[in-house]
């Protein structure tokens, strides 16, 4: 563009012009502009200052020998001389018509834009309903437990850091403290903060990579996932844990322009990221080389002490925590050393795809566009704005879907699909600037195509609804159970159950996590000092009549279930006390409960 | 500016694609899945039509097992069908059984609305289940699953306590099921058969009486054959009445009976079926019969006879022996009210 009229353009007719120029000429903002007229008119006055006036009268001949008539011919009229460039000028205007800067509006349009993906993300936790899952009762079981022996002393009755995939320490103990006072439901509305903040940060830290639009959309898929809005009411570590990689995230993305030193603030908090849950520390690598790339294009080789810095800080501290605490068992068990399970990768694969496959493919799509053309803006001026480098971006790109798959990849190397869900939603955190980008490249400059995005978002939406509503159906509501058996708990039985934490969760005031035994692994021994172990010890248990409850949901680990029922049968010591049906998300089963009688 | 377009609509057919394939995914292995499911519930639904989620928690019996107080029982005619007759019995002695039992024939349904009745008036009903026309052997060999299950199913839906006393005085040579007819494997063979029947069927809220005679008039048949087990059994329900070819001591009665009884199970025991004959002893037997129940900690309870059969066993019979029963009977320990043990 230019705004130098060289020649006559057609213009439309416009019936105020005329007169809007003859009065007075505005400029868009509807004010004088400061330089009215021409800047040919001061160099005109100028000129005439400098010569004499004209007078215009016959011009005098010089007199010399030859006295003559006086002539005009041969003389030389001097020319008023007129300026090369045209006597008017026409104010220069600016490249685009709008701020590329960030302005208060937009500011303000786009955090109301997240708190509608915010509000729809509590929507949709909230709407989720079930009695406690067997971890969430775990957790907060362990963390009365913890509460407990803190407070009044009370002996632990497990070893929960010797088994936990998390710090029973830490986030059991603060959500057994809000479980005190507000039960369950409160325990989660404490998840659903933890994931609502995560959103938050998610949308501050892309905005601050890219740009609101890019952020809002990343925000707005990462809302709307099975693992964000199941996490969101669930009363596990997974939010707290996620909610904290997310603020290390914030941290390193938001000093990219502070002194190098400033990374190290967030070396604390993703440590206690891998305090609250072990699985986080998957994760740090990435928050790593995020402070390196975030830093490169204002820093440029200071960027790499920013990455030493962070990469020594969280070092130093996870190893101070390792030898200060006990919890390496809890990690090598949970974590490292998981046994391995015996889902297929195809399997794995299938269920990845259909809880993250469509916001990983708009990330990857994000990142592969983002390579090709850097420009994040409208605005012709995003021009001229000094872009990073293919190379860079293309490791961005890189490092932000190449979060996602980590924990995919390392669950199929293990085979089992437990926490899969889960973890999925711990990638895609990662990916979601990605994934924001990728919608906005999708919807096109000048929101060209809406429909594309408003589609991807929506498909995104009905795979989250539908796949938390079946997650949080996968287990039966325990409530008639909880009703049959209370009457019977006391702190001297000794109870076997298909979930135990359950119960214990929910009597907890009737009995300890001691009275109660799993189907997972049991050690026996009878009255003659006979030793069994494994199903051997359920079948002799049951035959003495060691267990004063037994339940059992069919569901949990339907082998063992076969051989207690068996054992049951005939058993001259219990009798059914009830059968109670349940319907969940795989179909009908039920809990049968026995009770010793004699 | 065209490649790029290109580019785009390419990337949203994958996108599109991979969502349609996700959503088909899903709702294909939700139909595989629901349809096996739903099948499964159907089939259930069919067999037991409470066995929904929707049912209330199964009524726990354990309490009833063994309470602390006493049954106070009474079999009256047309009880618990209707409850006249139970009102004109409470207002003779002078308190509200608490047990009252009904003869039924195998074949018969059962009566939910009786059960309901008494325990509106908190009663539990005590079913004496008489398999007069079908062979015991028949039972036991699965013959009779049909009718087992749709009973089982009818009492789990009424989900209130019942008493089942099934083919009570086995140890009889009179009754049809009897020593006469059915050999003991048989008849401990058709009682698990019914009793896994029942609990298979999810109906817990049954409590299991295997009631002999008492041995008194059959001295050479043994007990300990016809046990099924104390994991079939609740109760030790005896039969037995005061009569004049013998003396009234309860322990004369009961004794020899409960002695054998006690050398294999230790199950607690209940007076099924008593009575004393009219007569002049029998102020004394009653007497007799409240001592003895009071005396024994594993001694549930009775249910009075108050028929008119063989021999006349009401109460009302004799004015003297029925204001001693009276007396009697106000003791607090007998009696209580079933739906609060």
């Amino acid at each position: 563009m230019t705004s130098r009229h060289d020649h006559y353009t057609p213009q439309p007719y416009d019936p105020y012009a005329e007169e809007e120029n003859a009065s007075t000429w505005f400029n868009s903002n509807g004010q004088r502009p400061s330089q009215q007229g021409y800047a040919y008119d001061d160099q005109y006055q100028a000129y005439e200052q400098q010569q004499p006036p004209y007078t215009a009268a016959v011009p005098q001949q010089p007199q010399g020998m030859h006295d003559d008539q006086p002539t005009y011919a041969l003389r030389t009229v001097r020319y008023q001389q007129v300026p090369d460039e045209p006597g008017y000028h026409i104010p220069e205007t600016p490249e685009a018509g709008w701020e590329m800067a960030a302005s208060r509006r937009r500011a303000w349009v786009s955090r109301a834009v997240l708190l509608c993906i915010l509000a729809i993300q509590a929507a949709l936790s909230l709407r989720l309903s079930n009695t406690a899952f067997q971890d969430e009762a775990l957790y907060l079981a362990a963390g009365h437990a913890e509460l407990d022996h803190l407070l009044h002393g009370t002996e632990m009755p497990r070893d929960y850091a010797a088994y936990f995939s998390g710090s029973p320490q830490l986030y059991p103990l603060l959500a057994a403290i809000v479980d005190a006072k507000f039960g369950l439901a409160g325990a989660r509305t404490l998840s659903l903060f933890f994931m609502l903040c995560t959103t938050g940060l998610l949308y501050s830290f892309t905005r601050r990579l890219f740009n609101e639009r890019a952020a809002l959309a990343g925000a707005a898929l990462f809302a709307v996932l099975q693992s964000t809005v199941v996490m969101g009411y669930f009363a596990t570590y997974d939010a707290a844990a996620v909610f904290l990689l997310a603020l290390t995230t914030w941290i390193v993305v938001r000093t990219d322009r502070a002194p190098v030193i400033a990374v190290l603030l967030a070396a604390p908090v993703g440590v206690l990221a891998v305090g609250v849950k072990y699985a986080s520390a998957l994760y740090l690598p990435t928050i790593v080389v995020l402070a390196l790339l975030t830093a490169w294009p204002h820093k440029g080789g200071k960027a790499f002490a920013r990455m030493v810095l962070l990469g020594l800080g969280m070092g130093g501290l996870l190893a101070a925590g390792v030898y200060t605490t006990d919890l390496m068992a809890g990690v090598r068990q949970t974590t490292t050393d998981r046994t391995h399970g015996t889902d297929t990768t195809e399997f794995l694969l299938e269920q990845t795809v259909k809880w993250g496959g469509l916001m990983f493919l708009a990330a990857v799509g994000g990142a592969i566009s983002y390579v090709r053309r850097s420009r994040m803006n409208e605005s012709p001026l995003a021009l001229h704005l000094g872009n990073p480098g293919w190379r860079w971006r293309a490791l961005l790109g890189l490092v932000l879907c190449g979060t996602a798959v980590l924990a995919p990849a390392y669950q199929i190397h293990l085979g089992t699909v437990v926490s899969l869900f889960k973890h999925v939603g711990f990638g895609l955190l990662f990916a979601a600037p990605m994934a924001g980008v990728g919608v906005t490249r999708l919807v096109g400059a000048h929101f060209r195509y809406p429909q594309l995005g408003i589609m991807l978002w929506t498909a995104v939406l009905c795979l989250g609804i539908q796949q938390a509503d079946w997650r949080f159906d996968i287990w039966p509501n325990s409530t008639k159970m909880i009703n049959a058996i209370e009457p019977h708990v006391d702190r001297k039985g000794n109870y076997l159950a298909s979930t135990p934490e359950v119960p214990v969760y929910y009597l907890y005031d009737k009995s300890s996590h001691g009275q109660w035994h799993s189907l997972f692994g049991m050690e026996y021994k009878d009255e003659k000092g006979k030793y069994y172990s494994g199903d051997e010890a359920y079948k002799a248990a049951v035959k003495d009549g060691d267990f004063d409850l037994i339940v059992l949901d069919g569901l949990t680990n339907p082998r063992v279930d076969d051989i207690i029922a068996a054992a049951v049968k005939g058993n001259s010591h219990y009798r059914l006390l009830a059968e109670i049906p349940f319907r969940n998300a795989n179909g009908t089963s039920e809990y049968r409960i026995w009770i010793k009688t004699s | 500016m065209r490649t790029f377009t290109r580019a785009r609509t390419a990337l949203t057919a994958c996108l599109l694609a991979g969502a349609l394939a996700l959503t088909g995914c899903s709702v294909l292995g939700e139909d595989s899945g629901g349809s096996a499911s739903a099948g499964a519930g159907e089939a259930e639904a069919g067999a037991d039509s409470s066995a929904s989620p929707e049912a209330d928690v199964p009524y726990d019996v354990v309490p009833l097992l063994k309470p602390g107080k006493k049954y106070f029982g009474a079999a009256v005619d047309g009880a618990p069908n209707s409850m006249a007759a139970i009102d004109t019995y409470t207002k003779m002695v002078g308190k509200q059984p608490n047990l009252i039992e009904y003869y039924a024939a195998w074949g018969d349904g059962f009566d939910a609305s009786g059960v309901r009745n008494a325990w509106r008036e908190g009663a539990m009903t005590l079913m004496s289940w008489e398999p007069f026309d079908t062979p015991v052997a028949d039972i036991a060999a699965g013959k009779s699953d049909a009718y087992i299950k749709e009973y089982a199913t009818a009492v789990r839906k009424l989900n209130l306590p019942v008493v089942i006393s099934f083919a009570d005085e086995f140890n009889g040579h009179w009754e049809k099921w009897g020593t006469k007819n059915v050999t003991p494997a048989d008849y401990v063979a058709a009682w698990r058969h019914v009793h896994e029947t029942f609990i298979d069927v999810g109906a817990s809220n049954v409590i299991w009486a295997w009631s002999p005679n008492i041995v008194n008039p059959v001295k050479s048949v043994k007990l300990k054959p016809y046990y099924p087990g104390d994991a079939y059994v609740d109760w030790v329900g005896l039969i037995g009445y005061w009569t004049i070819e013998e003396d009234g001591a309860f322990d004369s009665v009961f004794g020899a009976t409960r002695d054998q009884v006690r050398t294999f199970t230790k199950k607690p025991m209940i007076l099924l079926e008593t009575a004393a004959m009219a007569g002049e002893r029998r102020r004394a037997d009653i007497r007799n019969l409240f001592a003895g129940v009071t005396a024994d900690d594993d001694m549930l309870g009775f249910v009075w006879f108050n028929h008119k059969k063989r021999a006349d066993w009401r109460l009302e019979a004799s004015p003297l022996a029925l204001k001693e029963f009276k007396r009697l009977a106000a003791d607090d320990s007998f009696g209580f009210d079933v739906r609060k043990p």
